[in-house]
């Protein structure tokens, strides 16, 4: 771990961040933390703690009651740079009543830096983009489903198109809020290997929110713990700690 | 500790209820005496009975189905002759309508989607959003017969007066149902394109409008029935369709022919509306709903069951 940072900058530079919704009720503060490509980093705690809170603070999506936020070499609350960070929500964000291609594309096409249409900002067709949706569905075992509107498929089937669409985008940043809640074991192997694969061969990280520890520790490099005295009684207020694997 | 909750929990409950009570009281109060204070001599109420029975008996019954008759002129050529009536005023009128409800809603769709895109609170931001609103709430304020009078001033006599009429209307008040579909939409798709840095226009075309198509799909057939409606009062202010003729047997004082009329509307009325039911039961969700059949469009519940 420490020869990845010793070589790399990080992707994710977190710098006493306090997040939450209300200045007056902040949620959890987080001192430090750097995530680097090439990284799995889980976050765990009990719920309500502020875990997808802190994902949605990374992603851009709710601002910071103070502290300093970099991702993908830009500091908050400037934006990385389009398709740089893929986000699978916890209720997966996905386009129920369009097809699994549809929303597969929506990653891919986030994805292509190709020229775009002047004033409309979408890019031309690119045959890549429509590659990789394609390798990306392949990936995830839902070929016979390419064409099924979302809203038909199970919870299970859902996640893994959550996935796909990530995969297509090829970011440099995967958030995942739970994104192996709802599956049998062997579509978790599946989606695991497919996803730490990507994210090693590309040199991407991946910051997973889960709240199961045994699962998080299973797949992680590094473990970040949220707690509030749930889990560890002498706590007295919402802190976020490493916990060696 | 819990004793003590429980008490002002009843407390509480018992004291919304007279809450309610008191609201329904204050209000039924407030209408009969606004209504009291409009109607200066109640006693006309007892001959309106009459009234109608002698209109009824005299003017209106029976209907005078010669509007179904083809015109003496132009001749009519069309056969076999059993479909002569397509020559009728009744049918020309009505079928007038039925085209000026249809291109008025698709121009209406067309024209108020975007605006709605604009208007959504959950897509722009408050300034863009309410400067879209006021402009669909401009076009919506004024009812379609006084747009019509607006543009039969504007571009004369005719259809097409009642088509820009009908698609201003229909561009404020669908744009309205459209926005409020969109606002309702649930929001982390919508995060997670922001997220992944998708532009506003992509996030529009490839994620609202799909998510929401069932819903737009349905507004506007619900749309198409309700321009219909109005579709026959425009006519009489000159905008093209049945109301032309209506107010024509009208000036005339020709009241069995209006009621001739009015029954044909009521039953093409009928058959959209039922059209209407089944068509929008394709873009509602399954699971929701069963998807009406034709007989249960026709027929309650429990008795397609037996």
């Amino acid at each position: 771990m420490n020869n990845i940072s010793n070589q790399k900058e990080p992707i994710v530079r977190l710098n006493d961040v306090l997040i939450g919704y209300k200045k007056e009720e902040p949620l959890v503060k987080i001192p430090n933390l750097e995530i680097f490509p090439g990284e799995i980093v889980a976050i765990a705690g009990p719920s309500g703690v502020g875990k997808s809170t802190l994902l949605k603070t990374i992603a851009g999506l709710v601002r910071t009651i103070s502290g300093t936020i970099e991702v993908c070499g830009e500091n908050s609350p400037s934006r990385p740079q389009r398709g740089e960070l893929g986000y699978i929500p916890q209720s997966l964000g996905l386009v129920r009543h369009a097809s699994v291609m549809h929303n597969v594309m929506i990653g891919a096409n986030a994805g292509n830096n190709k020229p775009r249409i002047p004033l409309l900002g979408i890019p031309f067709p690119s045959s890549t983009a429509k590659g990789k949706a394609l390798h990306a569905i392949s990936a995830m075992g839902l070929e016979e489903k390419i064409n099924w509107p979302i809203r038909i498929l199970s919870g299970g089937q859902q996640r893994r198109v959550a996935t796909a669409r990530t995969l297509a985008q090829s970011p440099r940043l995967i958030m995942a809020d739970e994104f192996l809640s709802e599956l049998d074991q062997e579509t978790i192997d599946m989606v695991l290997s497919e996803i730490t694969e990507f994210v090693r061969s590309n040199n991407a990280a991946l910051l997973v929110v889960e709240h199961d520890i045994s699962r998080a520790k299973l797949m992680a490099d590094r473990l970040l713990v949220i707690d509030d005295g749930r889990i560890n009684p002498f706590i007295t207020e919402p802190t976020a700690l490493e916990v060696k694997i | 500790m819990s004793e003590r909750n429980t008490i002002l929990n009843r407390v509480e409950s018992t004291l919304r209820q007279y809450y309610i009570l008191l609201t329904l009281f204050f209000i039924s109060f407030i209408t009969i005496y606004i209504f009291d204070g409009m109607i200066n001599d109640w006693g006309r109420l007892s001959g309106s009975l009459g009234n109608f029975s002698a209109f009824f008996h005299e003017s209106l019954w029976p209907p005078d189905w010669s509007v179904l008759e083809p015109q003496a002129y132009p001749v009519c050529t069309v056969y076999p002759t059993f479909i002569d009536f397509t020559c009728s005023t009744a049918w020309i009128g009505m079928i007038e309508t039925i085209k000026i409800a249809f291109v008025s809603t698709v121009f209406g769709m067309i024209l108020s989607l975007p605006i709605s895109l604009l208007a959504a609170r959950n897509l722009n931001s408050p300034w863009i959003s309410y400067s879209s609103r006021f402009l669909l709430a401009a076009f919506r304020s004024l009812p379609s017969i006084i747009w019509a009078i607006f543009f039969v001033i504007l571009v004369g006599f005719g259809p097409l007066a009642g088509v820009l009429a009908m698609t201003v209307y229909t561009v404020g008040y669908l744009g309205k149902l459209q926005y409020e579909a969109i606002e309702g939409m649930t929001k982390t798709p919508l995060e997670a394109s922001e997220a992944m840095g998708l532009t506003k226009f992509e996030t529009a075309f490839y994620v609202v409008i799909p998510e929401s198509a069932n819903d737009l799909i349905s507004q506007a057939i619900f749309m198409f029935e309700y321009n219909f409606r109005h579709g026959t009062v425009i006519g009489i202010v000159g905008a093209g369709g049945i109301g032309y003729y209506i107010n024509l047997y009208l000036k005339f004082l020709q009241y069995d022919k209006v009621i001739a009329y009015l029954i044909i509307i009521f039953v093409v009325v009928l058959i959209i509306d039922l059209i209407s039911i089944r068509a929008r039961s394709f873009f509602t969700e399954e699971v929701d709903l069963p998807r009406s059949t034709w007989l249960s469009v026709f027929l309650p519940s429990n008795i397609i069951k037996k």
